[in-house]
């Protein structure tokens, strides 16, 4: 299913920063929600900020705009204090985009293990997030540091437990 | 807008309450009663109030919200039994000269249009500190009779006010629509976008003609999600 853009996209003002605070906040707003979104659909877990100024999300050929560095940094830091995004590096070129949080991930594999009757079984964490058995499954190919974050939401719950094993990581259910 | 000392306290609300209720007595009346007992009654309301309808910009809404109801439009007819009862055609056709002498003023500048709030102000302006207080609904009443007199104007809604324009003129409803304007005004009031992107110097979209342009639908959600 192809990605469907919101009507702001097409908007050339919408590249612009506003300069109107209150206008500015409404853009903010619907940026946060189109990063999120774009993510979403592609499976997009992780942003390099020079690349995504270059992705079709900031840069509409069409209309023959863009959003500039600096707005793309301060939509970068509305997700952040929203709790969507996080720094992987100080210089900021890097970041960690959840537009799903833990504890969403966290219930979504856990419904799947109980669901199959797997609870009390042992996963790594590579079945989890890879396996043919969870082809399908919204959370299949889910990065693993997403993965470990949603068990260890399980894991404060008392759901989870995550074992340390030769090769790698592992997790129970309970 | 609300000014000082024009009766926004609790008393003038109550006096305010009074008169609208001595206004439905009178609906009442010209229901069960013959025109010639109306009449008296509504000479009587007349003269008693004919300084409140001049004073008090929000009085003059209710009152004309409340003729609404009973089908009278007190602005009918510049010779109508209300105008001259009331003096209220003379209050709005003065008003309306006024506006018109504010367009004239600034055509050369804004090509004949101008933001309701700007010509407020400058309505406001002309009048001076001790002349009546003048509403921006008051503006929108008097410009509507101007509309009807064949003078040109006309208002356009943008966002949540108007644009007045008294020129006859068609706005250019292509992709890019450019006002010359007070532009900054309308990034001011939130009315229009910048786009710093386009070729040549900056533009301003106004987001509520876009919408209208485009050809997908938008949910009035959507609408309000750009507009304020």
């Amino acid at each position: 299913m192809s990605f469907e853009w919101p009507w702001q996209y097409n908007f050339p003002p919408f590249f612009t920063l506003q300069p109107n605070v209150d206008t500015r906040q409404k853009q903010l707003v619907a940026w946060c929600s189109l990063a999120l979104s774009y993510c979403r659909h592609h499976k997009l877990y992780t942003l390099d900020v020079m690349e995504a100024q270059e992705s079709p999300v900031f840069n509409n050929k069409k209309i023959e705009r863009k959003l500039s560095m600096e707005a793309i940094q301060v939509v970068f830091e509305e997700l952040r204090k929203k709790g969507n995004l996080e720094w992987l590096d100080k210089n900021k070129s890097r970041c960690l985009v959840m537009w799903r949080r833990p504890e969403e991930w966290g219930k979504l594999i856990y419904q799947w293990v109980s669901k199959n009757g797997m609870v009390n079984s042992v996963f790594t964490l590579y079945e989890l997030s890879n396996g043919d058995d969870t082809e399908g499954e919204e959370f299949h190919g889910l990065e693993e540091w997403m993965l470990l974050r949603s068990l260890q939401a399980l894991q404060t719950d008392g759901k989870a437990e995550i074992i340390t094993m030769d090769d790698g990581k592992g997790v129970k259910f309970f | 807008t609300m000014r000082k000392g024009v009766g926004t306290g609790a008393i003038a609300k109550k006096k305010l309450a009074e008169v609208t209720l001595q206004l439905l007595l009178l609906l009442c009346i010209c229901m069960s009663k013959q025109l010639e007992t109306f009449k008296s009654h509504l000479e009587e309301f007349a003269s008693k109030h004919k300084q409140e309808i001049r004073k008090n910009p929000q009085f003059r809404v209710q009152f004309q919200e409340m003729c609404a109801t009973i089908g009278v439009d007190p602005l009918a007819s510049g010779k109508g039994f209300w105008s001259e009862m009331l003096g209220v055609g003379d209050f709005y056709y003065e008003l309306g000269v006024q506006i018109i002498e504010v367009c004239l003023a600034l055509k050369h500048r804004n090509g004949g249009l101008i933001t309701l709030d700007e010509l407020h102000q400058r309505v406001l302006k002309g009048r001076g500190k001790y002349a009546q207080e003048v509403s921006q609904d008051d503006l929108v009443r008097a410009i509507k009779k101007l509309k009807v007199m064949g003078n040109g104007f006309g208002m356009i809604p943008v966002g949540g006010s108007y644009l007045v324009q008294s020129v006859p003129a068609e706005l250019n409803m292509d992709h890019t629509v450019v006002l010359q304007l007070a532009e900054d005004h309308l990034l001011k009031e939130g009315l229009a976008w910048l786009d710093s992107q386009a070729a040549g110097e900056a533009q301003y979209w106004l987001p509520a003609l876009f919408s209208e342009l485009s050809s997908r639908d938008v949910t009035p959600e959507e609408a309000n999600q750009m507009t304020p």
